[in-house]
């Protein structure tokens, strides 16, 4: 290939990254070291944006929040997504259909599915899994009102959102499984269990590993749903970090973009921390392939 | 290689009609094009074709005003547009449209506790020469003018009020003729009604407010502080008066009602008050009249042939009651390039009789005399109520510090922070939100 057909073929890519990706991420920068309101010429300000976020015990509280929000879905998507994809693609004819169904939570807009999901909880608005827990326990339990049932329910809500996603790309994982390889482990005896530990989950663990980066950016990013679910989430210290940026900085017609920006900067920091030991994994594969 | 493609299809179309069916149950609208009135628009037909875009909030109440613009004032060139749009939907709007030297929108739908802050920006135009002009042509001197000085700031009219709301007390009449209650015109009576009312067993909170803490409870709190005579900020000293007794007594008559009221009563916005009342869960309920007509509606409460109204209850006694006075109006940006003479003849149409008439019962119209006490079951109430409420706060930094100060608020009411700690915290705040306004 030429070079002037490389930079022909290239540069539509760089251009739309460079839009939509550098362009984006440069001003959330700048904008972080300024006081900026809509429309306006920012003043730089240094560090304050940061000094202001992180000297907030909220701030802090909605990381914490998020983080074990995230390890917990997370591993329960991985582990749930895996035992559903094993169980569809055992499916015969009625596969498609299975998956039609499963796909319906995930294709529901977050905003909208959360609404949806508080309803089963609400006592005020029927109730059904509320009130059949109650009626269980013999107790009320404060969905909204309390900070560890509210954030069970929260849990419950993004992994039924995200669940469909996590079981259709190990599926497409466990599609390309070689046969012979289960055959060869069947014919040596080898129990479900191990056939799964030893054999299978080592061959999709690639796909593991992209499920895990893709829910990991996802939940860290965690907003619509607490909208529905949380409505107390600053007082339950239930408020995630975009939440938390969407309630200091632009709640009612409030313009902080700089502070916004700034956390916005802390997040994507977070994200890359958390996101590093499957990051280099993958890097340690490609060299090794 | 078909086989495959037909399964994605079989997928494609379950999932679809899946989303389709479970989306569907959400869909409709509260709001009809049919309360549209067809009223006299007049203005001077532009030599180009203008588009005039409208920001308004979809409301039972707002929308009469809205559709009789579009319906009348789409005409000789001019084309009206309107897109539906919640309310939060339309703050965030405001702030983005009138941020830079050219906006989005040409008419803008406002209230009162936040003109004071735009004002001050320069962000709207004045409108008092324009409503001079044309008083006579669309009778604008009927229109209220406590709600007009509700949209003044610093002696210049912002907005040109189309209706307002303000606290209205529900109750249920058969639970209370039935216990020999009387409507509680004090928080002290209030909690003696619910004290009997749970004694009867039949209700266990019998109170419901809309205290939702990210939003509904600094309103509430408002309310209170101004039933007992306080404002947030003495205008005079440019001092915040949360280091005054009233603040603190605001917080305990709130706190008081708690034991009364259902344990996520802090989760509760205005239509989850509703349902309480819907459901039977609570006998008395202090809203905006805006959300009353709903209670009246046998299709969405089996409970409505009982309702009453009455006008708020006072914190502690006196002739303020718990309430707060909201006007909305509709004002233009300082950055439209519609010629302003027509933009203010669209708006004042839209304010006139017969769009007033259509707003009733669900608004409480600002043209005075549309609304009268059989004009609906809890028109009486409104009116007594609009008369007792605590005076506006038209500054520019009162929505700014209640937004500062309201998740405290929450947390004091909530129990999180004491008392004289919130106060200090809420004290503190305001000061700084006031040092930006020299």
């Amino acid at each position: 290939m030429r070079r002037r057909e490389f930079f022909g073929f290239v540069a539509p890519s760089v251009l739309v990254m460079a839009g939509l990706l550098v362009l984006p991420l440069y001003q959330t920068i700048a904008w972080s070291l300024q006081r900026v309101n809509y429309g306006e010429t920012g003043t730089f300000v240094g560090l304050d944006n940061y000094t202001h976020a992180l000297t907030d015990p909220r701030f802090g509280q909605a990381v914490l929040f998020t983080v074990e929000l995230t390890l917990v879905v997370v591993a329960t998507l991985i582990v749930l997504g895996y035992l559903l994809a094993t169980l569809v693609n055992g499916l015969g004819r009625s596969r498609p259909f299975v998956l039609g169904i499963l796909l319906v939570s995930y294709v529901i807009p977050q905003v909208v599915g959360g609404a949806m999901f508080s309803w089963l909880f609400n006592s005020n608005f029927g109730g059904v899994l509320n009130f059949l827990l109650s009626t269980l326990l013999g107790q009320d339990i404060l969905w909204f009102a309390s900070t560890w049932p509210n954030r069970i329910m929260v849990a419950l809500n993004t992994v039924w959102s995200m669940l469909p996603f996590a079981m259709l790309v190990i599926l497409a994982g466990l599609q390309s499984v070689p046969e012979e390889v289960v055959e060869a482990a069947q014919i040596d005896g080898a129990p479900t269990w191990r056939l799964h530990w030893n054999v299978i989950i080592p061959t999709v663990r690639g796909t593991l590993g992209f499920v895990a980066i893709i829910s990991i950016m996802d939940v860290l990013r965690a907003f619509d749903q607490l909208i529905a679910l949380s409505p107390q989430a600053v007082q339950l210290g239930n408020e995630s970090v975009m939440l938390y940026v969407f309630n200091v900085a632009f709640q009612d017609g409030g313009q902080q973009l700089g502070l916004g920006s700034a956390v916005n900067v802390l997040l994507i920091a977070l994200i890359c921390l958390m996101l590093y030991p499957f990051i280099r994994g993958i890097a340690r594969e490609a060299r090794h392939a | 290689m078909i086989r495959s493609r037909t399964r994605l299809t079989c997928l494609a179309v379950v999932a679809v009609a899946a989303s389709l069916a479970v989306s569907a149950c959400g869909a409709g609208s509260r709001t009809a094009a049919a309360t549209a009135a067809q009223v006299d628009c007049q203005f001077t037909a532009p030599a180009q074709p203008v588009s005039v875009n409208v920001l308004a909030y979809n409301s039972s109440a707002v929308d009469p005003f809205t559709n009789t613009m579009v319906k009348s004032c789409t005409r000789d060139g001019v084309t009206v547009n309107h897109e539906p749009i919640d309310f939060a939907g339309q703050v965030q709007k405001t702030t983005a449209t009138l941020a830079g030297a050219t906006g989005t929108y040409d008419i803008l739908e406002n209230y009162g506790f936040v003109v004071p802050t735009q004002a001050a920006a320069g962000k709207l135009r004045p409108l008092d020469d324009l409503f001079a002009k044309y008083t006579a042509q669309y009778g604008l001197d009927r229109i209220s003018p406590e709600m007009r000085k509700v949209m003044t700031y610093d002696g210049k009219l912002y907005a040109l009020p189309m209706q307002a709301q303000m606290y209205v007390m529900a109750y249920r009449k058969d639970v209370f003729d039935q216990l020999g209650l009387k409507p509680p015109t004090t928080f002290a009576e209030m909690r003696d009604a619910a004290t009997k009312i749970q004694a009867a067993g039949q209700i266990k909170y019998p109170i419901a407010l809309p205290l939702l803490a990210s939003s509904d409870i600094i309103t509430a709190y408002d309310s209170a502080m101004g039933s007992l005579g306080a404002n947030f900020v003495d205008p005079g000293s440019k001092t915040p008066n949360f280091d005054k007794p009233q603040a603190a007594q605001a917080f305990e008559a709130l706190r008081s009602l708690l034991p009364f009221m259902d344990p996520q009563v802090a989760t509760f916005d205005q239509p989850a008050v509703q349902q309480q009342i819907y459901n039977g869960g609570a006998a008395m309920a202090i809203m905006f009249s805006g959300r009353m007509n709903d209670l009246t509606q046998a299709s969405n409460n089996r409970f409505a042939s009982q309702m009453a109204f009455a006008a708020p209850p006072s914190v502690a006694g006196g002739d303020i009651l718990y309430n707060t006075l909201s006007v909305d109006g509709w004002s233009i940006p300082a950055n439209t390039k519609a010629d302003p003479d027509m933009l203010f003849s669209i708006i004042a149409s839209s304010v006139g009789p017969d769009s007033s008439k259509a707003s009733v019962p669900a608004a409480f119209p600002a043209r005075q005399g549309v609304l009268t006490e059989s004009s609906s079951p809890y028109a009486a109430a409104a009116l007594a109520s609009i008369t007792k409420a605590p005076p506006a706060e038209p500054y520019p930094w009162t929505s700014v510090i209640s937004n500062e100060i309201r998740p405290v608020v929450a947390d004091v009411i909530l129990g999180k922070t004491s008392i004289p700690d919130g106060q200090a915290k809420m004290q503190q705040l305001a000061t700084a939100v006031l040092k930006q306004y020299p």
